[in-house]
Parts: structure tokens; sequence; C-alpha cells
């Protein structure tokens, strides 16, 4: 039918208008000097202080890495039958957390969503140094870590390979492979920032860093030819990660026997999971950003609202999870899978269950509230609910399966030491440290990309509707 | 006005003002045609005439030699190279490589993606570029698009070249001085960087090997050299006293030696020998019995054995009627614990040998006791 | 699914006449448990694609798409495939003391369905059909009728209420959907369970509804009904139906090899028979017609925006839909697979019925959303 038929866009209701992506003027110049200014300026006190204190929660996390290194496993909490503990929770939190970011810049890419522009460089750097966080566990867990290339298949003097049957071995893979593809799609879309970059310093060391690092990007058509399709197929790539990684992950618990383990939910239960921690992960970072450096016209109310929908949007997918295992738990008549549910909500580790369901499904719900998506006191409370509640549905999954499974004469409680505890806190501190680092040396926003979608940006097409 | 230029570079500022004058500028037919912008525009490959990017196809190849070579090489190592059968799954469990394949697929195809469009495509890194020392370089990184004519030979004309793309709408425009070419591929910089890389081979190697060497002798590396564990022939801090080997505790009974006889012969009498009589029992017992009793108690059992004379000991005569009427678990208990001048014959003679004496002594007894209907013919 | 420009509707009535005859005949000699296997497979296939076509309406409001608004009332149609679901699944009803164990007394000797006896029985089962089919039309009534009523009225507070309406419906659509799944397909099996089924049926479900969108949109086209629709849609469209066969292809992976390492009796004796004898064939024909061919067939940029590409494809993947739903119903027969005259007259009668109906859809309302405020966006939407 004629599209004349359809109203004129200035008479649509309030409710049906959407802001644009940016708040004010923004030019592709004003955009340079907003954004590209930070490597170049000293960063205020509070910089200093913020680094201050998330460096001393990485030395202590260090401090105690080094005693699991010095004196072995043992100085861990796990036993038997909870053979994974802490060590595990943090990996299997860590690599949910990274996934946010490549949903960002890659799958809201593919959907051609232009808002992720704005958020997408600070998403991907969070999505490195999540899995950064997540690779030390395994490496950790080892107990002799400088033997982790032992993981690897490599010929050798004992002619042992890996097994490959074993999803642990999948895990190696899968979270190289994600690691790997993350860093060189993010180094990728910097170059033209740094090249940006490169062209207004003043430093001559600067410079000859920023040279190198943008491989003397000039911006030619040709290039940006290649460019553009190398970055839409590694957005593709990108995004069959984000359902794989997790899914291997997941597939670490689901492939064996233990109750409530062996659930087939856990896939795609996993990903939902990741992603929804990993946006509160992205909604608080993004609000202390957008504040502290004055990048409210760019990281707008607007992109805060949708990660806050997504989050609900994955609340509501793990609520479905949740009510998925308890059904099949209960329709499965097997008095062991029933017992290790009641003990989610009843047993010694109940606390960790319930904590988990409120913080995870019943807290979430606040963001159907329009005031709540907008408001930094709720989205925050929202966010570190969700964090907490998924750091606990972790725990929960982990140790109350283990702890009571099938022999009542193995049945054992779970204490984690002061070292899992240090551990844990370096991790935090690991993350937040180098994500200060990043905010002070390379530019939080993908100044290119934003630039690709202000008004004016593109010229506008004259002629032919069809071109087919 | 010599032509040592490489290009004349226009400089728009809006995109489609360098839309606009991309056609005017092709159809000058004054040289190469580039533009150089801060983002990529819409619309500008098919205007510039640009070849379409192989790098679907590159990276669709890619992606399926990476699926081939991991499911390749995880079926090699697995079911041919060194098969096992791991938690009851088949060395050549193809739905177990999947998640790897699939993970490889996606390496693959993203490094081609990323380096193929940067080395092969892109030909980056490359510093020398003109426009990278150019004044413009400034705005295009920024807000400037740069519309270039580049020489394509000697015959460049950079003022026909400045003036086309002034007419067709550029704000300024820079001419691009051509770049050094003299060869840097010289003998002399290649014996230095060969001789670089060979020293820092040989840097690398000496240092690979005394890290190697010294590294497992570092804490905690040499941990699992100390071990709290008994080295034979040397003292042990584990225990109090020194010892490495522990008696066992008291009261501890080796597997499969119960029922044990302890307490008194009278209250072994109770134990029921746990052995059928079959032909494969008493053949043990009879093996038992020539080895460790009959040279005291006899081949008959009846007390005269070759070491009787010899010693002046006297064994018991077993055929005798008391010995008869001996239930079997006070004879074990002999054995076990031995009687009088008789040692313990314990700890040489498992539970099984012990309890087939007992049947062997039995059968020489009724063998010496036998009856008339004892001597009937037993169907073979 | 679309039919030819040819395709007379006498023709179509013809089909289904004589189909109803096969049908009953069917349902005299063929056997009680083969009629009703076919009848609660051709009631799923109607089901989950109205279902799906009813979901990506959802979809669309949910997220606020724009591109999409030119092609919307091609779904808003095909879901109506719904209300003539509705009959066909009263009558399917029918089928649960034949084909289900859960709904027969001896269920309750077997120590493992007695517990749950009260669930897997006809009342209960019963209820939750019937509120099943109450929240398809609820969700018919707001999102296809609404966006139907706003042709005339123009009146855009449909997309706002639409919009309010959307996370409900999703909240309803995952019930029923688990339903379908847990009830009507894995409820032939009562000892079996997988809680990711729900996921499972969804994604074939959402591609089957996908698939007809697209085969309906290249029809219309072809009539020269959707001025305006070019080939960036039909990229998406294209777009959306590999990055769905991916998804279904990776949940049912998942599942099978989850349950395959675990190699627990009770869960993998819904494997070993689909993998015995005959039916081995139809499992790999399912993941190459499901999964092999059509990735293979769309991977390329090129390939999604290609009309008779798309065509070729989004047929391949109804018939794929089609034999997931005939690989997971009818290996409970204990026979091996077969297609023969009762499964030929079903056909005939459904597709024909379903054929008919969805002629008839393609006449309501006009062939674009024209009461949308977004149309005119939708339109110039361009890659």
């Amino acid at each position: 039918m004629r599209s004349d038929a359809a109203l004129p866009a200035g008479d649509l209701p309030a409710g049906l208008v959407e802001p644009g992506l940016t708040v004010g003027k923004v030019t592709a110049g004003s955009l340079d000097d907003q954004v590209l200014a930070f490597p170049d300026q000293r960063p205020p006190k509070q910089w200093y202080l913020a680094l201050a204190f998330t460096s001393t929660m990485l030395l202590i996390g260090l401090f105690f890495m080094g005693v699991t290194v010095y004196t072995g496993i043992g100085s861990w909490g796990n036993n038997s039958p909870v053979f994974w503990g802490f060590g595990i929770i943090n990996f299997v939190f860590w690599v949910g957390i990274g996934h946010a970011g490549t949903l960002i810049s890659a799958i809201l890419f593919i959907f051609r969503k232009r808002w992720r522009n704005a958020i997408a460089r600070f998403a991907e750097a969070m999505t490195i140094f999540a899995v950064m966080c997540a690779g030390l566990f395994p490496l950790l867990h080892v107990g002799r870590p400088w033997l982790a290339y032992w993981l690897f298949p490599y010929p050798n003097q004992r002619a042992l390979w890996v097994n490959f049957r074993s999803p642990l071995v999948w895990d190696v893979f899968a979270v190289s492979t994600y690691f790997s593809v993350s860093l060189m799609f993010w180094f990728l879309g910097l170059i033209p920032d740094i090249a940006s970059m490169r062209d207004r310093t003043t430093s001559k060391l600067r410079k000859v860093i920023y040279t190198v690092l943008s491989v003397g990007w000039r911006g030619a058509a040709s290039h940006w030819q290649h460019y553009e399709k190398a970055y839409l197929l590694l957005a593709g790539l990108a995004t069959g990660l984000v359902l794989s990684v997790h899914s291997v992950v997941s597939f670490d618990f689901a492939t064996s026997v233990v109750p409530a383990w062996h659930m087939t939910i856990f896939p795609p239960y996993f990903v939902a999971g990741a992603i929804f921690a990993g946006f509160a992960m992205v909604v608080m970072v993004l609000v202390v950003v957008r504040e502290s450096m004055q990048l409210k016209n760019l990281i707008t109310m607007r992109h805060l609202e949708v990660m806050n929908k997504v989050i609900l949007g994955m609340s509501c997918l793990m609520g479905y999870s949740y009510m998925m295992e308890g059904f099949t738990g209960w329709y499965s008549m097997n008095p062991t899978i029933q017992h290790t549910f009641l003990n989610f909500v009843s047993g010694t580790y109940a606390w960790a269950g319930w904590l988990t369901i409120s913080c995870n499904i019943v807290v979430p719900q606040l963001l159907w509230f329009r005031k709540c998506r907008t408001s930094y006191f709720w989205m925050i409370l929202v966010s570190i609910a969700v964090t907490i509640g998924m750091w606990f549905e972790r725990f929960s999954i982990i140790v109350i399966s283990l702890h009571q499974d099938y022999l009542p004469s193995a049945w054992r409680l779970y204490r984690p030491t002061m070292v899992d505890y240090g551990i844990l806190l370096g991790s935090f501190g690991l993350f937040f440290t180098l994500v200060l680092l990043f905010a002070r040396v390379l530019p939080v926003i993908a100044t290119t990309e934003v630039k690709a979608i202000l008004p004016d940006a593109q010229p506008s097409h004259h002629g032919d509707e069809r071109h087919v | 006005m010599s032509e040592t230029s490489y290009a004349v570079l226009g400089i728009f500022d809006n995109p489609d003002a360098l839309m606009k004058a991309i056609p005017k500028a092709r159809a000058a037919k004054l040289g190469t045609v580039e533009a150089y912008t801060p983002y990529a525009i819409h619309g500008i490959e098919e205007a510039l005439g640009l070849r379409r990017s192989p790098l679907g196809g590159m990276v669709l190849v890619m992606g399926v030699l990476g699926a081939i070579t991991a499911f390749g090489f995880e079926y090699w190592i697995s079911a041919i190279d060194y098969p096992i059968i791991t938690g009851g799954k088949a060395p050549n469990s193809w739905e177990a490589f999947i998640p790897i394949m699939f993970e490889v697929t996606v390496l693959f195809a993203t490094f081609t993606a990323g380096l193929g469009m940067l080395l092969l495509l892109n030909k980056l890194p490359f510093f020398g570029h003109p426009v990278l020392s150019s004044k413009s370089i400034t705005g295009i990184t920024r807000d400037r698009f740069a519309l270039a004519i580049e020489a394509e030979d000697e015959s460049f004309d950079s003022t026909a070249a400045a003036r086309a793309l002034l007419e067709a709408g550029a704000l300024e425009v820079e001419v691009l001085p051509a770049p050094d070419r003299s060869p840097f591929l010289t003998s002399d910089y290649i014996l230095r960087t060969l001789g670089g890389i060979f020293a820092a081979c040989v840097v690398a190697g000496l240092a690979m090997f005394f890290i190697t060497k010294w590294f497992p002798l570092l804490a905690p590396m040499k941990h699992m050299q100390d071990q709290p564990r008994l080295d034979a022939q040397r003292p042990s801090a584990f225990f109090k006293d020194g010892h490495g080997m522990q008696l066992p505790v008291a009261g501890a009974v080796a597997r499969g030696y119960l029922p044990a006889a302890t307490g008194t012969q009278e209250q072994a009498a109770s134990l029921v020998n746990p052995l059928p009589r079959t032909p494969e029992v008493f053949a043990i017992g009879r093996k038992v019995f020539t080895t460790r009793c009959q040279v005291c108690h006899g081949a008959l059992a009846n007390g005269v054995g070759s070491l009787t004379a010899a010693y002046g000991a006297k064994p018991a005569n077993l055929q005798a009627q008391q010995f008869r009427d001996y239930p079997d678990g006070k004879i074990y208990w002999a054995i076990v614990n031995g009687k009088n001048a008789m040692p313990s014959h314990a700890p040489y003679l498992s539970e099984t040998e012990r309890w087939a004496v007992v049947h062997y002594v039995r059968a020489l007894q009724r063998a010496q006791n036998a009856k008339d209907e004892d001597l009937k013919v037993v169907a073979p | 699914m679309s039919q030819s420009k040819q395709t007379s509707p006498t023709l179509l009535r013809g089909a289904m006449a004589l189909g109803a005859l096969g049908v009953l005949g069917s349902y005299v000699t063929a056997g009680h448990e083969r009629f009703w296997a076919n009848w609660v497979f051709w009631f799923v296939l109607m089901f989950t694609l109205g279902l799906g076509a009813l979901f990506i309406v959802a979809l669309e409001h949910l997220v606020n798409a724009k591109w999409s608004v030119p092609v919307r009332r091609i779904p808003e149609r095909v879901a109506t495939l719904l209300l003539p679901a509705i009959p066909v699944g009263l009558i399917a009803l029918c089928a649960l003391p034949v084909l289900y164990p859960g709904t027969r007394p001896e269920a309750a000797h077997n120590p493992i369905l007695a517990g749950k006896a009260f669930w897997l029985g006809v009342p209960f089962f019963s209820v939750r059909t019937l509120l099943s089919f109450g929240l398809c039309t609820l969700g018919l009534w707001v999102l296809v009728g609404g966006s139907l009523r706003q042709d005339t009225t123009r009146d855009p507070a449909f997309n706002l209420r639409a919009r309010k309406f959307a996370p409900a419906f999703m909240a309803s659509f995952a019930l029923v959907i688990t339903l379908v799944a847990f009830d009507w397909l894995s409820g032939l099996t009562p000892e079996w369970y997988s809680d990711i089924f729900g996921v499972y049926v969804f994604a074939g479900a959402f591609l089957s509804g996908l698939a007809a969108t697209a085969l309906c949109v290249l029809h219309l086209q072809d009539q020269d009904r959707l001025e305006g629709v070019r080939s960036d849609h039909l990229y998406n469209l294209g777009g959306f139906l590999f990055a769905f066969t991916v998804f279904w292809s990776y949940i049912g992976f998942a599942q099978y090899m989850l349950m395959w390492y675990a190699n627990l009796p009770d869960e993998v004796i819904y494997y070993k028979v689909r993998l015995a004898g005959s039916w081995r064939a139809i499992t790999i024909s399912l993941a190459t017609l499901h999964f092999v061919i059509p990735f293979f067939a769309l991977v390329t940029r090129d390939a999604k925006k290609d009309p008779k590409r798309l065509r070729r494809v989004a047929y391949l993947m109804l018939f794929a839909h089609a034999l997931d739903m005939y690989w997971l119903i009818f290996p409970v027969l204990g026979l091996e697979p077969r297609f023969s005259w009762p499964e030929l007259s079903f056909a005939l009668f459904f597709l024909g019925g379903i054929l008919l109906w969805l002629r008839g859809a393609m006449q309501k309302g006009e062939d674009m959303p024209v009461g949308d405020p977004f149309l005119r966006e939708g339109l110039e939407f361009r890659l």
C-alpha cells in the first residue's frame, strides 16, 4: 500500500516518540574534543582515590593468590563432596559478566541498534577485563599454574593428549577463543579512534605510541570498505560466541549427573544469566562514567533506560528458567532431585537460594516502572542486587547441589576460607583497576562510531527508493 | 609544478559535498580517486567504483577449514593416536567434538576477518603513507572529508588536479609530495635484521635454558619434590619415633582375615569353616599341609614327622580321638595362634590356606578311620 | 504457507474433501493410534505455526521495530490460523487416552506416573489446553484485532497499547508454548522430561512463523501488493531465518548432547527410539534439512535478500518443521516411520484447509498496517 497513508511524525503521541541518541548539539569535532581530551589531561583526584581503593583490593587478592600457589588448593575451602567452590563460582560469574559487552557490541550491531555505538567501546573493554578476571580461576585452581599449558593439546614426550570428551577442555578452548576474539574485535574498533588521538596529541611520546597502535590508519575509503566488512563479520561471529561460550561453561555442570545440575535448560539459562549480570555491571559502571566524565550528552538516559529494559527482560527469562527447573524437578519424580530442590528453599543454604530468587527475580521487577528505570538510585540498587543475586545463584547451584547429593555418608557442609574471600575481593579489584586505567588511557566512547550516526553524518539519499 | 607529487587532496566539510564531488573527480580522469573520511560513508564504495570486498568469502573458507581441522584433530587424537575409553564414552564420540569444533571455527574465521582485513587487504600496519604526514590528516580523523586524486604515472598534473577538486566544491586543497621511494631492503638492512634476529634467538635460547633449569628448583615449584613421605632407608620426620614403617594399631585385622581367631581356643570353637569341600580346596590344603605341617605332624597326621625324632618334641597326634572331636574352629585357632611348642602359622598362611588345611586334616582323620561304606566306588 | 498464484479455492476444497474421506476411512481401518497421531500432528503444526507468527507480531511491538512495520500484517494474518486450530485442538483432546499414557488408569500403577497423575490426567490437561486457547484468543484480539482496527481508526494509541500488552503476551506465550511442548509432545512419553523442551518447540514455532511470513511476503510481492518492501526488508527476514536456524540447532544439539553425555537410561531412551532402524534416517534427515542445508543456503549476505533463495529455504523450513513434529510424535506408535494413505489423506485435508484459511486471511485488512504511524519510517528503512 501507499506510504503516504502513514501519519506524519509530528502527530505521534508522547509515549511513542523516541528521544534522540545524543542530548544537545554534538558534532564530530565536539565529540573528539569531549571524549579524546581525557587521555591527554590529568585525571581528577577522585580517579586517584578510586584507583588506590581498587588497587588495594587487587593487592589483597594477589597476596591470597600467592598463598594459594605457594601452599596449594588446601588453602581454599573445597572439600569432599563440595569439590568445586569459590573457584568455579567466580569463574562462571566473571565469564558471564563479559557477555554483556559482546552482546552490546556485536549483537546490537547486527540488529543495527544505533544507540549501542556510544556504549559499545566501554562494554567491550569490560568484556575483556571480565574474561581476564575469569581466566585467573582456571589458572589458580589447577594447583600448579606454571604447568597450566598442559591443558592445551601439544605433542609431548609422555605421548599424552587432553581429553576432548571433557567439558572442562571445551571450556579451555571456548574461553580462550572468547578472549582472543573479544580482544581482536575491541582492538579493531579502537584503531580509527587511536588514529584520531594520534593526530590530536601534542606529546611526542604519545604520538609514537598512538601511531604504532593505530597501525598507520588513514581513513581511506578503500580501507573502510574492508574494515566495515570485517567488523560486520566479527560481530556475527562474536554473536555466536555469546551463545556458545556460556553454554560450554554450563556444560561443565549439565553433562554431569549431579542432582539439579543435569538439566537440559542450563545452556540458554546460563546465557540469559550472563547477559543479565553483565548488563547490571555495565549500567553501574556507565552511571559512574557519565557523571564523573561529564558524558551525559552522549551516554544518555535513553541508553540507561534501554539497558534497564534488557535487565528486566533477562530477569523474566531467569524467572522462566527457575520455574522450569522447579517444575521438572517435581515432574521427574526423582527423590534425589526433589531433595536438592527442597534444599534450595529450606536447607542449610536456603538463605543463598532465597537471596538468589529475591535479587534476581523480585527486585528487578522494579524496572517495570519508568521512574525506576530512569533514576540513578533505583537502577543502581537493582544492579547491585542483580550482581549479588547472580553471584549467589552460582553459589547456590554449585554448593547446594554438591553438599548433599546421592550418598548421605558423603554429605558435608562447605566453608569458604579467608583465602577464598580474599581472591574474590581481588578479582573485583582487578576488574575495577583495569576499568579505571582504561578510562584514563583510551577513549571510553567509540568516537568514530558515534560520529557515523550523528544527524547529517551520512549523505542523504536522492533518487530511487527501490534499490533491490 | 615538478611532478614528484603523490596526490592532491581536496577537503570538504560534509559528506554530501564529498559524494557530489566524487563523480566529477572521476570524470576528470586525472588519476586514481580515493577518499579519506573520519568514518565509513554509506554508498561511497559504489561511488568510487571499488570492487566488492572478498573478505566474506575468505572468512567462510577459513571457517570451514577451521571446522574440519578442529574435528579432524580431535578425532585423530581421541580415536586414532591414543584411543582410551573415558567416562564410558567411545573414543570416536563425535558429539563431544562439536563444541570445540565450533569454537575453533569461530577462531579461524575471526582471525581471518581481522588479520586478513588489516594485513592482506588494507596492507596495514604501514606508517609511510604521505597522507599520514600531511596537514590534512588532523582534519581527516576529526571531521573533514578528503577526496584525493592520486598520481598513476609521471604525467600526473597536480595543478590540474587541484583545479578539478576546487571546481568540484573542495574548501581547500593540499598537494602531497611523493614519498621517499629509496629501497629500504638494502643488503645492509637485511644483514642487520637477520643478525638481530639471530642474536635475539641466542639470547632467548640461553634464557630459556637457564630458566627451565632453575625454575623448577624454586619454591613453590619444588614443593612436589619435598613431599612428606617415606624414603627408603632414611629416617622419617613424619612419626615421633622416627620410623617410616609403623606397626598396625592394636586390634587391626587385615582385609579378608575375619573372623579373627582372637580369644581362647574354646572361644574359637564356634568359628565355621567358610570353604566348601571341593577338590580345589583339598588340593590347597594338601599342598600347605605337606609344606608346613608334615614335618612335625607326619604325612598321616599321626604326630610322627621327620623332625619328631630330631627335636625330641611331641607334636599332636591328630588322629587321636581328642582331635577328631575338635570342632574346625579349634584346629583353626591352633594354626593361627600356635599351641605349646607349635608357633603361630598365621604370618605366612592366608585365610583360605588355613581353612583348607583344616579340611585336609579332616580328610586325613577320616582316611585313617575309614568305614566299610567309605570304600564304595564313587562315580567319577 | 504460500500458494502459487494459480491455486484455485476449488482445487483446495476438492483436496480437502478427498482428504476428509481418507481421514474418516483411516479412523476405521488404520487403527485409532495412527489416526490420533496424525490428528495431533496436524494440530500441533497449526498451533505452533500460528503461535510463531503471533510471537513475531508481539516481538515487533516489544522492541519497537520500525523496519518490520510494512510487513507486519503478514504474520498477523498467519496468526489467525490459531482460530481454526482451536476446534482441531478440542477434538484432539479425544486422543488423550489413546496416545498419552499419563491419562490412562494404568498410570496409577506406574511409580513414576502415579505421583504426577493429577497433572497428567485428562481433567487438568484439558483445563490447561483451554487456558492456552483462551490466552491465544486474547493475544489475537489485542494484537491482530487491534492492528486491523487501526487500519480504519488510524489511532496511534494502538501502538502504545500493543507496546504495553507485548510483555504480558510474552509471559503468556512462554506459558502456552511450554504447555504445548510438555503436554502435547513430551506427554506422549511422560516418564521422559527435558526442561529445555519448551525452548526447543519455541524455536521451531518461531522459525515456522518466520518462514510462513517470508513466503507470504514474497507471494504478495509477486502480486505487486507490497509496494515499498525492498531487498533491505527481505534481508532482515533472511537474517532472522538464518539466525534462528542456528538457534534451533543449538537447542536441539544441546538437548541431545547432554542426554547422550550423561547416558541416563530414562533420558536416553527417547533418542534410542529415534536412532533405531529407519528412524535413524529420519533423524539424520532432520538435522540435514533443518540445519545444514538452510545454514549454508543462507550464510552469504546476498543469499539472505535473494527472493528465489528465500522462497526455497522458507518452503524447506516449513517442511523441516513438519518433519520435526513428525519425529517428535510418531515414534511413540512403535512402528517404523511411514507415510502412506492415512498420512496422505490427513495432509490433503489439513493442508487444503490451512491454505484455504490463509488465502482468506490474506484478504483481511490492508496489506500493510496503514494506520501505523511508523509505516513511513519502515518503508524508508535501508540497510
